[in-house]
Formats: C-alpha cells, sequence, structure tokens
C-alpha cells in the first residue's frame, strides 16, 4: 500500500527498531542512503545497510537478516517484482519501500500489512482499480465446479438447479470470463513499460523536511539523487525540470535562513546555489577541450568522430575567440578573465553551432573557498566509484567508496571518483567513436542493435549497467545525428557486450528511441522476457530494472530471432 | 557444464521465473485477495445487500440462508403440509421442500431425510391425477438422489425405483424427463443400483421414449442416464443390457447435438473400457468410422470421450486395431498429437503406444500415416504424461517393429529424443527407455552396424547419460544401464580411461591407479 503520511507510517515505526537498510547500486539510491543515515543518526536508530545489486543479491540478504529483523527498508528496489512471492517472508515481516521502480507491482500496492510504499502518489502511478484486478475467493469458488467440463468424464450424478439459478450460474461465468479478459488487457496495458518515478533522495528528503530535521547536506544529497536520473536518462525533461524547481525552493528556503551566518563566510561552510550550466562534463575539474571532446551533447552535436567534426570544433572553438592553449589547459588555470562570462560566450556560439540547449538548470555546491562542484559531475564521480573495475574490488567495497564520496568530510574519495569519471567518459566517447565508424550499429527491423565484442578496448567496464546505460544513450544519441536513414532515427537500440567470460554470458540491455520528447518508457522489459520464454534461452533477469539481462552468449542468435519476430 | 546447470537452478528461484505462470498468478490473487479480505468485508457486505436481493427476491429467505433454526422452521411447515390431506397444501410443502433442495449451496439433504418426507415423496409419483405434485416430487427426489451414496440409498430403499421406471411412461414430457434425470443419479451411484434398475428392466422403459421427435433437451437426460447405465465396471453391466443398449447409442451418436454426442461417447468409452470380447461387442456395431469422425471434433467435450473409446478399442486385439485402422484412424491422430491441450496429447499419444504394439504391418502403417515427426515431437516436447505414453509407444515400436522400421526411427530423432529423457526421474520410465534402446541395439546388431549405433548414441551425449545411471539408486535401473554399457561400449570405456589417465594425469591419478589394480 502507499503510505500516506511516511513520518507517521514509516519513521514513527521504525524509530524505535532496529531495520534492515538493502540499498541498490544507483547514485540515486546513495543519496537516499545517506539522507535516511543522517536521520537515523540523528534519533539513534540502529540499522544495519546492505547493498544489493539484484534480485539474487536481495534474496539472499533477506535470508541473511530475517532472523534477526523484521522492519527491512528498500531503496530503488523492490516495487516493480511481488516481494512476498518473491521472498516468502514471515507475516509479521515489514517492507518499506522507497523505489523509483514503475510500474509498481500490483501486488505490492494492494497489500495492506506487509508492503509499504514509500511513493509519491502525485507521480503519474496508472494503477489499476482493486476491483478491475482482483476478485473474492468466494465470487471465484463458486463457479469453478463447471470449469473442467468439456475435459473429463461427465459426473454420476447430477443436481437439477432452480431454472433461476442456473440463468444466474450463466450470467456469472459469462461476466467472469469478460472481467478476466479485461484484468489481462488492463494488467497488460498498465505493465507494458517501465519507467522511473520520483527521485528517492527527494522523496526521503522530503520526510526529513517534513520532520523539520533537513540539513544543507541533505538538500545537496536530493540534489544529486535528482542529478542522477537526468544524467542516466530515466527521466523526462519536463519531470526534471519541475523537480529542480521543487528543489530550488528548499535551496532558497535553505540560504535565506542562515543567511546571517553565511556572510561570516568560513573554511568549513557550504553553500548550496541554483545554476544554469552547460551540459559540459566535469569541465571544472578537466580543460574546457577535454570536456567538450568527451560530453555526449557537443560530441553528438559536431560528430567529434569525423574529421569533419574534429574541424567544426576548431572553428567553434576560433569563434568563441578563446585562445587553444587557454582551452586545453586545467580549467581552474585558465585566465580569471576568460572565466568570468564564459558560460555566456559558450552559449552564444554553441548557438550558432545548432546547440541550442548547451545550458541546463543545475545546482552546484562549493565547500569553503576552494571546493566547487557541480551535482552532474558528483553523480558521474559516484557511479565511477561504484563500478569501478580498475581494481579486483568486491562490489561493497565499492559500494561503500561510492557512498563515502558524497561525505564533505572525503573530498578526497571524491576527487578519485572524478578521475575514475573523466577515464569513463574517455572509454564511451572512443567506443561510440569505433561503433559509428565501423558501423557497428545493425539496424534490425523493429529495434537498432550493436553487439560489443570481447577484446573491445574497455570492454569490462561495458558488463556495468551503470556504463552501458551512458554508453548505449550516447551511442543512440551520436548514431541519430550520423545516419541518414530517417527510420533507424525513430528505433530503440539494444547493446550486448560481454558479461562473464567463464561463464560465458554477455549483458544486454535495451533503451527507448532517441527524442526530444522522449517519455522514456522502455518495452523491452516484458520483451526480453517473452522472448526468452519462446526460445528456450538461458537468461538471468537479475537486474531491478527489467531491460538488463544477462544472457548466454550461445543462446544470442535465438533470442534476438525471437526478438525481432515479437517486436515487429 | 556443471556451471551452467547451476546458474539455470539459481535463475529459477528468482523473480518468478521457471515457475508455472499460470500457477503464479493463481497464487497471486489468493494472497492478495486474503490480505484485503478483512478491510473490505464490510463493504462486500453492504453491496450484498444491494446487489443479492433481485436475484432472489422471489424466494423467501430460507432459500438462501444457511442458518440451521431457519431452516428447520421450513422443514416443519413443510411437514406439515405434505402430511396434510388437502392437495393444495401438499403441493405447496412439496414444491417448498423442491425448492430447498434446489438451491447451489448447501441444499439440506439431510434435513429433508430426517424428516422422514421420502416415502411421501414417492407417494406422490404415483399421484397421476396431480401432475404438479408429481413433477415436484419428481424434481425434489432427484435432488436428493444426486447427493452422496447414501442420500441415493434412502431415495432407492424408500421403493423410487419402481414408482419412476412407471413414471417414464407419463405422457407429460417434462414429469418422464424427470424420472429419467432421477433414475440416471440412482445408476451413476455404482454397478450395484445400475444392475438394480437393469434387473427392474429400466432399459426397453429407457428405450421407449427415445423417439424422432423427442426434443433435444430430453434426448440429453436420456443419453446422459444411458451412458450410466453403462457405466462402471467390476462388474460390468451385464453384456444382454449392453446388447439392448447399443442399438439406440449408435443411433444417438449420429445426432447432431453436441452435448447428446458427448454423452453417447463416453458411454461407448465405458462400454469399451474392458477385455477383448467388451469392445468386440462394441466394435461389431460398425461404430468405429464414426467414431474416428467425432474424434475430429473441435468440441473437446466430444473429442475427448470420442479419442478415449479409440484408445480403448486400440488396446483391444489387432484384428480391433486393424478395424480402427482400415476406419481412418491414423489419418486423425497426427492432428491430436500436435494438438494444444496436453491431456488430448497424452490420450492420442497413448492410442499411438498401443497400435505400435501391433504387428509389423500395422506399424508400417503408423509410419506410412506421418505418425513418427509428431511422436518424436511429443518426446521432446510433451508434458510428462505425454512424454511417458510417447516413451511407451517407442518401446513397442522398437520391440515388435523390423529391422527396417526401427532404422527408420533412429533415423527420425527417435533415438536421440528418448536419450534426452533419460534425466527424468521417473525409474519405470528409465527403465521402458532403456529397454528401447537396447531393441534399437539388438537391431543394429543383426545389420552388423552395433559400432556406428554405438557412435551415434554417444555423439548425442546418450552415453554420458546411460553411464551416470549406474549410479542410480534403483537396482533395476542401474544394473540395465550397466548391462547395456557392458555389452556394447565396453571397449569405449575402457579408451575413455586411458585418455583421461593421459590428459588429465594430474586429476585422475588415484582412480587410474585403482583402474590398474582391476586390471590385473
Amino acid at each position: 500500500m502507499f503510505l500516506t503520511d511516511i513520518r507517521k507510517e514509516f519513521y514513527d515505526v521504525v524509530v524505535n527498531q532496529r531495520v534492515a537498510l538493502f540499498v541498490s547500486s544507483d547514485v540515486d539510491a546513495l543519496c537516499a542512503c545517506k539522507i535516511l543515515q543522517a536521520l537515523f543518526h540523528c534519533d539513534h536508530v540502529q540499522y544495519t545497510l546492505v547493498p544489493v545489486t539484484g534480485w539474487q543479491d536481495l534474496g539472499t540478504a533477506f535470508l541473511e537478516h530475517k532472523e534477526q529483523f523484521r522492519y527491512f527498508v528498500l531503496i530503488n528496489c523492490g516495487a516493480n517484482v511481488d516481494l512476498l512471492e518473491t521472498l516468502q517472508p514471515e507475516e509479521d515481516t515489514i517492507f518499506f519501500i522507497c523505489d523509483t521502480h514503475r510500474p509498481v507491482d500490483v501486488v505490492n500496492v494492494y497489500n495492506d500489512t506487509q508492503i509499504k510504499l514509500l511513493i509519491k502518489q502525485d507521480d503519474d502511478l496508472g494503477i489499476p482499480a482493486y476491483d478491475d484486478i482482483f476478485r473474492d475467493e468466494e465470487e471465484d469458488a463458486e463457479d469453478s465446479g463447471n470449469e473442467s467440463d468439456s475435459n473429463s468424464e461427465p459426473s454420476g450424478k447430477r443436481t437439477r438447479f432452480d431454472e433461476g439459478a442456473v440463468e444466474r450460474r450463466i450470467e456469472r461465468q459469462r461476466a467472469k470470463r469478460e472481467w478476466e479478459a479485461r484484468r489481462r488487457e488492463i494488467l497488460f496495458d498498465y505493465e507494458q513499460y517501465e519507467y522511473h518515478g520520483t527521485s528517492s533522495a527527494m522523496v526521503i528528503f522530503e520526510l526529513s523536511w517534513v520532520m523539520t530535521k533537513d540539513t544543507k547536506d541533505m538538500l545537496w544529497w536530493a540534489i544529486i539523487g535528482l542529478a542522477d536520473q537526468w544524467v542516466h536518462d530515466k527521466i523526462t525533461h519536463m519531470k526534471y525540470v519541475t523537480d529542480i524547481a521543487t528543489l530550488q525552493r528548499h535551496v532558497s528556503r535553505h540560504s535565506h535562513h542562515n543567511e546571517d551566518e553565511e556572510n561570516s563566510l568560513s573554511i568549513d561552510c557550504m553553500r548550496i546555489c541554483f545554476e544554469y550550466d552547460l551540459r559540459l562534463s566535469l569541465y571544472q575539474h578537466w580543460s574546457l577541450y577535454e570536456s567538450i571532446c568527451n560530453s555526449c551533447y557537443t560530441t553528438s552535436s559536431f560528430k567529434l568522430w569525423s574529421m569533419h567534426g574534429q574541424k567544426k570544433l576548431q572553428e567553434f572553438l576560433a569563434d568563441m575567440g578563446l585562445p587553444l592553449k587557454q582551452v586545453r589547459q586545467k580549467f581552474n588555470s585558465m585566465d580569471i578573465s576568460i572565466k568570468e562570462n564564459l558560460r555566456d560566450v559558450i552559449e552564444e556560439s554553441s548557438n550558432k553551432y545548432g546547440m541550442k540547449d548547451i545550458r541546463i538548470q543545475t545546482f552546484s555546491v562549493h565547500f569553503g573557498f576552494k571546493n566547487k562542484f557541480l551535482a552532474g559531475d558528483v553523480v558521474h564521480a559516484a557511479a565511477a566509484l561504484l563500478e569501478n573495475v580498475e581494481k579486483e574490488e568486491n562490489p561493497s567495497d565499492n559500494f561503500i567508496r561510492a557512498l563515502d564520496s558524497l561525505s564533505r568530510s572525503k573530498l578526497d574519495q571524491l576527487h578519485c571518483g572524478i578521475e575514475l569519471a573523466k577515464k569513463k567518459l574517455i572509454a564511451i566517447q572512443q567506443t561510440v567513436a569505433s561503433c559509428i565508424c565501423t558501423n557497428l550499429i545493425l539496424s534490425q527491423g523493429p529495434f537498432l542493435y550493436c553487439c560489443l565484442m570481447e577484446g573491445t578496448p574497455d570492454v569490462k567496464l561495458f558488463s556495468k549497467t551503470l556504463a552501458l546505460t551512458l554508453l548505449c544513450k550516447y551511442l543512440l544519441k551520436s548514431f541519430v545525428r550520423s545516419t541518414r536513414n530517417k527510420r533507424c532515427k525513430l528505433l530503440p537500440l539494444i547493446m550486448t557486450a560481454p558479461m562473464d567470460v567463464e561463464k560465458g554470458t554477455v549483458i544486454v540491455l535495451g533503451i527507448p528511441p532517441e527524442s526530444e520528447t522522449s517519455d522514456k518508457k522502455n518495452f523491452f522489459g516484458r520483451a526480453f522476457e517473452k522472448a526468452a520464454e519462446s526460445t528456450g534461452s538461458r537468461t538471468l533477469h537479475d537486474n531491478f530494472d527489467t531491460f538488463v539481462i544477462e544472457l548466454k552468449t550461445e543462446d544470442r542468435s535465438k533470442f534476438l530471432d525471437a526478438l525481432i519476430t515479437l517486436l515487429s | 557444464m556443471p556451471t551452467a546447470n547451476v546458474t539455470d537452478a539459481r535463475m529459477t528461484k528468482f523473480k518468478n521465473k521457471g515457475k508455472e505462470p499460470s500457477k503464479l498468478r493463481e497464487r497471486r490473487i489468493a494472497v492478495c485477495v486474503e490480505l484485503r479480505k478483512a478491510q473490505r468485508s464490510e463493504s462486500i457486505l453492504k453491496k450484498r445487500n444491494i446487489s443479492s436481493l433481485p436475484d432472489d427476491e422471489a424466494l423467501s429467505p430460507e432459500y438462501a440462508t444457511d442458518n440451521k433454526e431457519v431452516i428447520s422452521i421450513a422443514i416443519e411447515e413443510i411437514i406439515c403440509n405434505v402430511n396434510s390431506n388437502s392437495k393444495e397444501q401438499q403441493t405447496r410443502g412439496c414444491q417448498a421442500a423442491r425448492k430447498l433442495l434446489s438451491r447451489e449451496r448447501n441444499p439440506p439433504l439431510k434435513e429433508i431425510i430426517d424428516a422422514g418426507l421420502l416415502a411421501r415423496f414417492v407417494d406422490f409419483l404415483g399421484r397421476d391425477d396431480d401432475p404438479t405434485l408429481q413433477f415436484e416430487a419428481a424434481w425434489a427426489l432427484t435432488n436428493i438422489a444426486s447427493g452422496t451414496s447414501w442420500h441415493t440409498q434412502q431415495v432407492v430403499e424408500n421403493g423410487a425405483v419402481p414408482a419412476f421406471i412407471t413414471l417414464l411412461g407419463s405422457p407429460m414430457l417434462h414429469i418422464s424427463e424427470q424420472a429419467v434425470w432421477a433414475l440416471g443419479n440412482i445408476a451413476g451411484d455404482g454397478p450395484a443400483y445400475r444392475d438394480a434398475l437393469i434387473a427392474c428392466n429400466v432399459i426397453p422403459a429407457l428405450l421407449a421414449r427415445l423417439t424422432p421427435d423427442a426434443p433435444v433437451g430430453y434426448l440429453r437426460n436420456l443419453t446422459w442416464t444411458l451412458s450410466n447405465l453403462c457405466r462402471n465396471k467390476n462388474p460390468f453391466p451385464p453384456l444382454s443390457a449392453v446388447q439392448q443398449v447399443l442399438p439406440s447409442l449408435v443411433q444417438l451418436l449420429h445426432l447432431g447435438d453436441k452435448d447428446v454426442l458427448s454423452d453417447a461417447c463416453w458411454a461407448i468409452s465405458y462400454l469399451t473400457d474392458g477385455s477383448n470380447d467388451r469392445i468386440d461387442v462394441v466394435v461389431k456395431t460398425g461404430i468405429v468410422p464414426r467414431v474416428v469422425a467425432l474424434m475430429e471434433f473441435e468440441e473437446l467435450s466430444v473429442l475427448t470421450p470420442a479419442l478415449r473409446s479409440m484408445g480403448n478399442i486400440v488396446s483391444g486385439s489387432d484384428q480391433q486395431t486393424q478395424v480402427a485402422i482400415d476406419a481412418g484412424v491414423l489419418s486423425v491422430l497426427p492432428r491430436l498429437l500436435r494438438h494444444p491441450k496436453p491431456s488430448v496429447q497424452k490420450e492420442a499419444a497413448w492410442a499411438v503406444s498401443n497400435i505400435a504394439a501391433g504387428p509389423c504391418q500395422q506399424i508400417q502403417q503408423l509410419i506410412t500415416c506421418g505418425l513418427l515427426p509428431p511422436l518424436i515431437d511429443l518426446l521432446r516436447n510433451g508434458d510428462f504424461k505425454t512424454q511417458r505414453e510417447a516413451v511407451w509407444a517407442i518401446t513397442n515400436y522398437t520391440s515388435g517393429g523390423t529391422v527396417d522400421q526401427v532404422v527408420q526411427l533412429v533415423q527420425s530423432g527417435g533415438l536421440e529424443a528418448i536419450l534426452d529423457l533419460l534425466h527424468i526421474k521417473d525409474a519405470k520410465t528409465i527403465l521402458v527407455i532403456l529397454d528401447a534402446i537396447n531393441n534399437m541395439f539388438l537391431a543394429a546388431t543383426k545389420l552388423g552396424e552395433t559400432e556406428k549405433l554405438c557412435l551415434l548414441v554417444e555423439e548425442v551425449g546418450g552415453l554420458e547419460r546411460i553411464e551416470q545411471l549406474q549410479n542410480h539408486e534403483n537396482d533395476a535401473v542401474y544394473r540395465t544401464a550397466q548391462e547395456l554399457i557392458e555389452k556394447y561400449f565396453n571397449e569405449d570405456v575402457e579408451d575413455e580411461c586411458f585418455k583421461t589417465e593421459a590428459t588429465e594425469r594430474d586429476f585422475v591419478f588415484k582412480p587410474a591407479e585403482v583402474d590398474k589394480q582391476f586390471n590385473f
């Protein structure tokens, strides 16, 4: 069931209890977790934090903790499947689920006792009405008698019912069949597309605000949570702008609030500002040139993988009148005079080069005098730490490191993350360029398909969900700009990359078509399930996003064939 | 590869993979309904108050309630009325009882019996002067007889059988029909009452009502009652009775109504479910071609009993089976083997297995009519019960077929399909499969191509499977598997040992030594 009063129905319930906190591996979840942890610290709530990477992980974590805990808080996992069916918990176990995955499983929605959903109901949920999808068992029991008529031996004895009773029975059966057909239709419509709702970090932040326990740190985490949804392309532009506005009100409330103290700037002060900043990743920690060359928006606009694109970039830089030397050196060391109105200069030239949306609403944070970060850059850093493949670390070490990078006391960790993120963005751009230049993106009819082979540089990085998501998104954007085939511009993209060489599996990920007005709804989850089922392909649907699966390499071609048939 | 299996097994544990979707859905609904129930019960009650009224508006509360007191008051009133001398009151009482007995939920059968009303009702059956009363009484008794054996017994012991048989002759069709129905319930109770009815000459009385102008509803009841008179084994109905009924059944099987066809077909299936002489009686009527035609019906209610009858017939003698083949059964069976309903596939596979148990001429006809491909498909994709029947078909085929026929089966993929089935748990079925494999080797030996077959078995991974069966917990399975291997694969096994020794010395160091000791 949905909680209407999260404070009373969630926080006040768990505040004197021991809580198991299961957190999914994405940046928004990390941020929600940070806020919740801060609240728990405040009220001395005992909790155990367990990072979970997929359904298997969640199942194992639950088994390990179900003896000691009654209350489980799940962040960015659990809402989109029937959790009771999956975990088979005891009857007194209670799950609080704060998850952006949509659609929410209907059983979770209508279970009043064990499933409590921390989900904003003003999100566009479209939940089917209870009476449309569930029926009373009594009503069912009445009619079950005549079900198997035609198949089995007739009964040896028969009762003669009232004429009216027979008619009523027939009428009821007819109504029931109609109802069932409608139910299937409703559920199909409801479950067909996957998408994401309001950031979990924002939901938890709102809780802290309602309790007047919100701090600037918490607000910053909420901002990063929203930025994560933007960076990883989980929500529509409209939704992003709306939520930015919500957060902006909180930001101005906070800066207002502390105005007096703020005047006395100190080394450990924290200042959050609204920015209308550039869509250039990490430019404040890089050189402007490198950022332009590795940001999706600029590379796809210039088509930087081609000679022509490179030339255009040079023209663009000349148009701005920025000396190459300045552009290529560290941003921090650029002339103050250039930096001063840099954003306006870039915007002006960008407009000429068809990049009308080079700027985007976001927030920045200042820690003391020296450190300034944009929300999107922190997302990149944290995501890079989460999926760090450089050292053979186990996932929970990565998780802790990424979590740390969000603390202002662990700025060194954040800087580490930023360095990793740079490498990751470079790897993505190089892969995009090579995929496009070697025509690796094939049109399969109903969708585009690109397969990264074993041995491709950085292929290990792309066995991870977030990295592959970014690659997919950047690749599709670039492909749409480079192809002349109009039909192809409207197609969704499926990518496969080697996942586990020993097991012989690939990761398969599908994303919706690229368009300005895209609703970001993804139908590949259902399609993957059906294709796997119909071909008997060996797949592992372990990811919380059902449009990401693991597939046996040798089953790939029959799986794709089935998918083509299914979607044509 | 073991890792693959582990993943697959793990996969089934998550995200509902591997669980049957329909079951899952049932369960989901059940769980959820339970959880919601408490909260909703109130609103449901309210709804019931509104919506259930028009349904039952003609009825007084006693016809809907389970309240003991309300019912006992109603019954007392009935007793009073039924025992009075006024015609009107008797009819009113009888009708009230009938209504109580006709409700869908928990009709008070025992209460009515305990009230001692049955004797009166049986009396009423003879009241030719009052058809309404006759009808109400007949209906009430019909419904009591539709209960448990004990309920039926009470009806019979109150002398209802002769009264109903007399009532069959009523000029009022609906009364006669009610009598047919009641007798059907009594006959359906089991062989004892069935034969008691037959002894009372119920069959001629029933057949007398079988006229061309009888309405369909009447014919349906009549056919059903006749089918109940053919039903049940231990003992079978007397042969003379069967002879009496059969010509009419044949007639009914040529009508157009699906319900009549269904029940008549079930009657045929009961009659053929016995020894060869029982089957013979049915086959001699010349009905077999009609049964084949009925197997082509789309309606499961007709197809199922027709297929069952046919399965029974081909389980008979070779001559009886030949009659079925001559009637064209082999042209229908391939389609039924591919029927979307697993239950139909299973029955069809069963029929094929019985035809495959025949002489090689009949096996040849199986091949000619193209039954091998769908049969082998079922081995691969059928549900377990169907696979089991299909396995029997293969084994019967290989034991009765000629060498050429067996070769043809292997070439069609039959060997590979049954080898794939060796992973199942059921020991009996495994033994049947091993039997089939053995038969194939016997055929290969005759051709002098044992080695070729060995190679084929090994290629498709069968040898590995058979080797694993040597660890089977079932004695017979492990011995049969061992015999197979010793007889046909012995050299290969040794070869294999040497190979492993050479390539993976570290791993098999110890077992290799043991082997050597054995050789000495």
